[in-house]
């Protein structure tokens, strides 16, 4: 729903900017979804005055005007027929636009001008296209139309919540604000003076369903003009978005927007019989409604009817026959209500969606009826003249009794943790129209007002009493510990996940370490693993420290499983590493190590078995680092002496040796008695966590263009690695080969000596175009070139 | 022409039913019906006809070019059967034969219920606290309310580094440390690897803890309980039951070992829980108001509650494990069972 910032202020000392009271209001409840700067538009136009005017020499029906718009006179080619010198008009100059059309310098029929002087509709403010606005001889040249219009307006569009149809009004919503700021409600003063005959002369109301019509009334003023609206009350309803259309069909619209419940007029002539029948229709039963459909009824719709046919289309839509035109002269004001199920229904089998439909499915109160009647009335009279007949006809079968609920100030307490005194709560009540009726012991008695239907029981009020005091008052009482470091947490359990899906099984060993097996591994004397924490009562000198490293247990596990016929192994371990010199306690990090040994796969009768090797140990530690986010580990050849020299290689990140991994040297493996080849890896993940905090995936892009693919084979000497290769072939467009697989090497018959034969697979893609055979081709041959330049390779 | 009309479509019929391939369908299409066929031919010597027997031709003409149409379409779907037909014998297989198997890995038991574990209590709003392995005196025994002169303090009962640096023999360590460090409210679980100096058929020089500690204002006796029982249902099912005995331990008051239903048994009595349908879980009890002090914790203010159990034994109730050596032996054909 539309609520203007300026209707809304008159009924509430506002002392918030738009922004600020937005902000309030979506946190009382009344959630604004979006904000409307009104006038914007209207303020690129200028009040001018036309200075002079005279017939266009070659057109009857243009005029040559001469404009004033305060800084310097324009000439202006007219084309209404009302346009006269010394009238002050909307003046749209060169560059305005208006909806798709933009002004620009013209010639008209020899004739320059240099800008519009605008009708209504062109400015959007009504559908009047008869001539040009004329305005106010006040009216100061000069200013923008907008400010001058005091269009300059904020609507907010708010989400009303189903619950609450007492805010379907600018007032409802004003008091509610009211009461969330804490200010005085400013309430309109509403009195009506009857005259001359009474109502019952001439007209008489039946009620033949008032189970689904609760209530009708009806109000009669005679001798009405219609005419147009003056201005502030079409400001008013341009402001919510509603279009002015007359005086009484305005002013219905005006007190539905104001207080939420949707009245009707009827040209009192056309009303036959002078009877109002509110009745079911009968089943086909034809209505003509004022949005020119005609609508087949059903007998659960429900109709406003004179002695003949139905009149209305009950707080849907007014009928064709019986709405008020220029000739009215004396009218009947329906304010009424309805069954809100009853509207839904037949509103959503016709579909037809009106704003008076909106608010009556919402099961506004009968009570208001009354209310918005008399506010019609008076504003009619005021602005409409005529005499309102005396008294009313009322309908009003099961009048509603105002309801007294109970609230336990403790329970407000129990429930909420606020503390409130009992005049804080009945502070925050009676601003809502709620009264206090009695008080006992830890009990207030309030008494509700007919337009809180959603107030029934004592959580309702106690929900009042948090939406005013703030829900975000309330004191939050745990806190984040942030004792635990989630990170690091799950990080050791996704690289555990990583090595099972693997296949490799966990083991966990005793953390003593045996001192001997450094010398074993031959780690030399200075190195940070030889710092022990050593133990001065062990369970015996195999024991005799806590392990600085896990591949010693590592190799004893595989032994234990070897000699128990289990030679195919994958086994991990990564648990703490302690290290001990200078200081009290010790150095524990996490570490982790990794075993293959045997064949890499289980048997399987169509393939043959292949042993593991050094690029499935390699390919572990790669899913690992990618895993931890570490695009672009450094490789060298390591410097561990455990490992076959040639066959290792450390892991480098940012300068720091993270890792290794590589073929267990034989002459090591057989200190342990183990004879079968052995791959490793060892990570200090501790180092790896502290260096890289690990990343969030982030989602990129899906590629747009299918990649193509192209086959690169050749021969090259083996003094050239595989990454200079790489690195050379990406080096010639990074950004359109976006991916290089080897798929072959090839060495022996036919290659010389020294060399090998290598076959790629390059993969080509761009995020913006489907690349064509001439861009490929164009960069693969930049790409041969290269590698003959770079290695002398030869194609095959 | 009515007899060539005829012969066409015999000879027509017979290839057709001989074709068996789409290529040969093709041809004969083109031969039979095609713009330069036979019966294509023979339609543009209707005109040579006279104006009577024009029409009588036409209609014979067309159709034998509508039935050699059916015949080509009908032979398309046969061949397309064949086909199909073909293919299901050449992909029968023995459907028995072994399948292709990925190796997956296993967690080590105690992982699995250790992981099993965090995430019990992290769904109840518990944080994962670390503390060394390696400790001082001051954080295994006195802030832990333990004196000097403790026998647990025994040579023979803790493996020490230094006189006063040991390796932890409980996880408790953790409560200090994290109580040293944060303020209430706490509420957290740590696990890890603790140490005694034994090593026999029951108990291993390195075992491993999970340890709560709870403290805030208006904790209470009863929260421990519920919490030692929602934890012993997740644990290891519904139907087993948790009890509290009185017992002593140096750092709460009151302090309890609890028990929980024998898992094997459901308590009538067995081997495993030697016939008492109960067995040992762990301790527990209300931090002692003197641990509070000594960690600058208003005791007043604050109440809080702290249980260790023995991730170890839950591991081999769990999972039925005889023997605690099996922990450690890391045979790969223990391992494996722990899918």
């Amino acid at each position: 729903m539309k609520i203007s910032y300026k209707w809304l202020s008159q009924y509430i000392d506002i002392d918030l900017s738009p922004e600020e009271l937005q902000t309030r209001m979506t946190f009382a409840g009344l959630e604004v979804e979006g904000v409307e700067k009104l006038g914007e538009d209207l303020n690129q136009y200028i009040v001018a005055e036309i200075k002079k005017c005279k017939t266009h020499p070659g057109s009857d029906h243009l005029s040559i005007c001469q404009v004033n718009n305060g800084s310097d006179t324009k000439q202006v080619i007219c084309g209404a027929p009302n346009c006269a010198a010394g009238q002050k008009v909307a003046f749209a100059p060169v560059g305005v636009s208006i909806s798709d059309f933009k002004i620009k310098k013209v010639k008209l029929r020899g004739e320059e001008s240099f800008g519009m002087i605008c009708s209504e509709k062109e400015l959007g403010i009504s559908d009047n296209h008869d001539g040009i606005l004329v305005l106010p001889d006040d009216a100061p040249i000069g200013e923008k139309l907008g400010t001058y219009l005091q269009q300059d307006d904020i609507a907010f569009e708010v989400e009303i919540t189903p619950n609450r149809p007492d805010l379907l009004g600018i007032f409802g919503v004003a008091r509610d604000v009211a009461a969330v700021l804490n200010v005085p409600l400013i309430i309109p003063e509403i009195s009506i003076k009857e005259t001359g005959e009474s109502i019952a002369k001439h007209l008489a109301l039946q009620n033949d369903a008032s189970e689904l019509c609760t209530r009708y009334t009806a109000r009669m003023i005679k001798g009405v003009t219609i005419k147009e609206s003056p201005a502030w009350l079409k400001q008013r309803l341009i402001s919510v978005g509603l279009r002015p259309i007359n005086n009484i069909v305005d002013i219905t619209n005006f007190v539905m927007t104001e207080f939420g419940h949707p009245l009707h007029a009827f040209d009192h002539k056309l009303i036959k019989d002078k009877t109002i029948i509110v009745r079911r229709a009968k089943k086909g039963e034809k209505f003509p409604a004022l949005d020119e459909q005609t609508y087949t009824l059903e007998k659960d719709d429900l109709v406003i009817a004179d002695a003949v046919k139905p009149i209305a289309l009950a707080g849907i839509i007014g009928g064709e026959n019986s709405h008020i035109t220029k000739e009215t002269k004396d009218i009947v004001i329906e304010a009424a209500n309805f069954l809100y199920s009853s509207i839904r229904k037949t509103a959503g089998r016709l579909k037809i969606s009106t704003d008076s439909s909106y608010r009556f499915e919402r099961d506004i109160a009968d009570e208001t009826a009354e209310l918005v009647s008399q506010r019609a009335c008076q504003l009619i009279l005021e602005l409409a003249g005529g005499k309102l007949l005396e008294g009313k006809l009322d309908s009003y079968p099961n009048p509603v009794e105002n309801r007294i609920v109970g609230l336990r100030p403790s329970r407000v307490k129990k429930l909420l943790t606020i503390t409130v005194s009992d005049k804080q709560i009945i502070n925050y009540l009676e601003p809502l129209g709620l009264k206090l009726s009695r008080r006992e012991t830890d009990l207030l008695k309030f008494e509700i007002p007919p337009y809180r239907k959603d107030l029934v029981r004592e959580i309702d009020l106690i929900e009042e009493i948090i939406r005013l005091h703030g829900y975000n008052s309330v004191e939050s009482f745990l806190k984040p510990q942030k004792i635990m470091d989630k990170t690091t947490f799950y990080t050791s359990r996704k690289i555990k996940d990583i090595l099972v899906n693997n296949g490799f099984s966990e083991v966990i060993n005793w953390n003593f370490g045996d001192p001997s097996d450094l010398n074993k591994l031959n780690i030399p004397t200075d190195d940070e693993r030889r710092n022990n924490a050593e133990l001065k009562n062990p369970l015996g000198s195999s024991f005799s420290i806590m392990h600085s490293m896990l591949i010693p247990q590592l190799l004893k596990n595989a032994l234990f499983n070897i000699h128990h016929g289990q030679k195919n192994l994958k086994l991990f371990e990564q648990t703490k590493v302690f290290t001990r010199h200078n200081e009290k306690l010790a150095t524990e990090k996490i570490h982790l190590s990794a075993l293959i040994t045997g064949n890499l796969h289980p048997v399987y009768w169509k393939e043959d078995q292949y042993p593991a090797d050094f690029y499935d140990i390699k390919g572990i530690v790669e899913e690992i680092l990618n895993a931890l986010d570490i695009s672009n580990p450094v490789f060298k050849v390591s410097s561990e002496k455990f490992y076959q020299p040639g066959l290792a290689v450390d892991v480098f990140l940012k300068e720091r040796m993270v890792g290794s991994f590589g073929k267990i040297d034989s002459k090591i493996a057989s200190k342990y008695d183990i004879e079968q080849p052995l791959f490793i890896l060892d990570i200090k993940l501790q180092d790896i966590f502290e260096l890289q905090k690990s990343v969030k995936p982030v989602f990129h892009d899906i590629p747009k263009f299918p990649p193509v693919l192209r086959d690169l084979s050749f021969v090259i000497s083996k003094k050239y690695s595989y990454n200079e290769i790489l690195n050379s072939i990406y080096s010639i467009n990074k950004k359109l080969i976006t991916k290089i697989e080897l798929f072959d090497e090839y060495i022996g018959k036919n290659i010389k000596d020294g060399y090998r034969s290598l076959t790629f697979s390059l993969v080509f893609s761009s995020d913006t175009k489907t690349l064509t055979d001439d861009n490929i081709n164009n960069i693969l041959q930049k790409v041969i070139e290269k590698l003959k330049n770079d290695f002398n390779i030869e194609m095959r | 022409m009515k007899e060539e009309i005829t012969r066409v479509l015999e000879a027509a019929r017979s290839e057709i039913k001989k074709a068996d391939s789409m290529h040969d369908l093709m041809q004969l299409k083109s031969r039979y019906i095609g713009k330069k066929s036979i019966l294509n031919g023979l339609m543009q010597k209707l005109g040579t006809l006279s104006k009577e027997e024009r029409p009588a031709f036409g209609k014979i003409l067309n159709e034998a070019k509508v039935q050699i149409s059916e015949l080509l379409l009908q032979r398309d779907q046969e061949i397309k059967n064949l086909k199909y037909k073909k293919t299901l014998k050449k992909e029968a297989l023995d459907l028995t034969m072994p399948s292709r198997k990925r190796e997956i890995g296993t967690l080590h038991p105690i992982t699995k219920v250790w992981q099993e574990i965090e995430d019990i209590f992290i769904s109840m709003g518990f944080e994962v606290a670390e503390g060394p392995d390696i400790e001082d005196e001051f954080h295994n025994f006195d802030a832990l309310n333990t004196p000097q002169d403790h026998p647990a303090r025994d040579l023979s009962d803790t493996f020490y580094i230094e006189d006063d640096v040991l390796l932890r023999t409980q996880t408790s360590t953790v409560q200090v440390r994290v109580m040293e460090n944060h303020k209430p409210p706490i509420k957290i679980i740590s696990q890890g690897s603790c140490y005694r100096n034994e090593n026999d058929a029951s108990h291993s020089p390195m075992f491993h803890q999970v340890e709560a500690l709870v403290v805030d204002e208006g904790v209470t006796f009863a929260d421990l309980r519920d919490i030692m029982n929602i934890f012993v249902k997740k644990m290891f099912g519904e139907k087993i039951e948790s009890r509290f005995r009185p017992h002593f331990f140096p750092f709460t008051e009151p302090s309890a070992e609890m028990d929980i239903i024998c898992v094997k048994c459901l308590g009538r009595g067995c081997n495993l829980c030697k016939g008492s349908g109960w067995l040992e879980l762990g301790g527990a009890g209300m931090v002692d108001p003197n641990v509070f002090s000594m960690l600058g914790i208003d005791s007043e203010k604050y109440t809080g509650y702290a249980f260790g159990l023995g991730i170890d034994r839950i591991a081999m109730l769990k999972y039925k494990i005889p023997d605690m050596r099996l922990l450690f032996e890391n045979d790969i054909r223990f391992l494996k069972q722990f899918k």
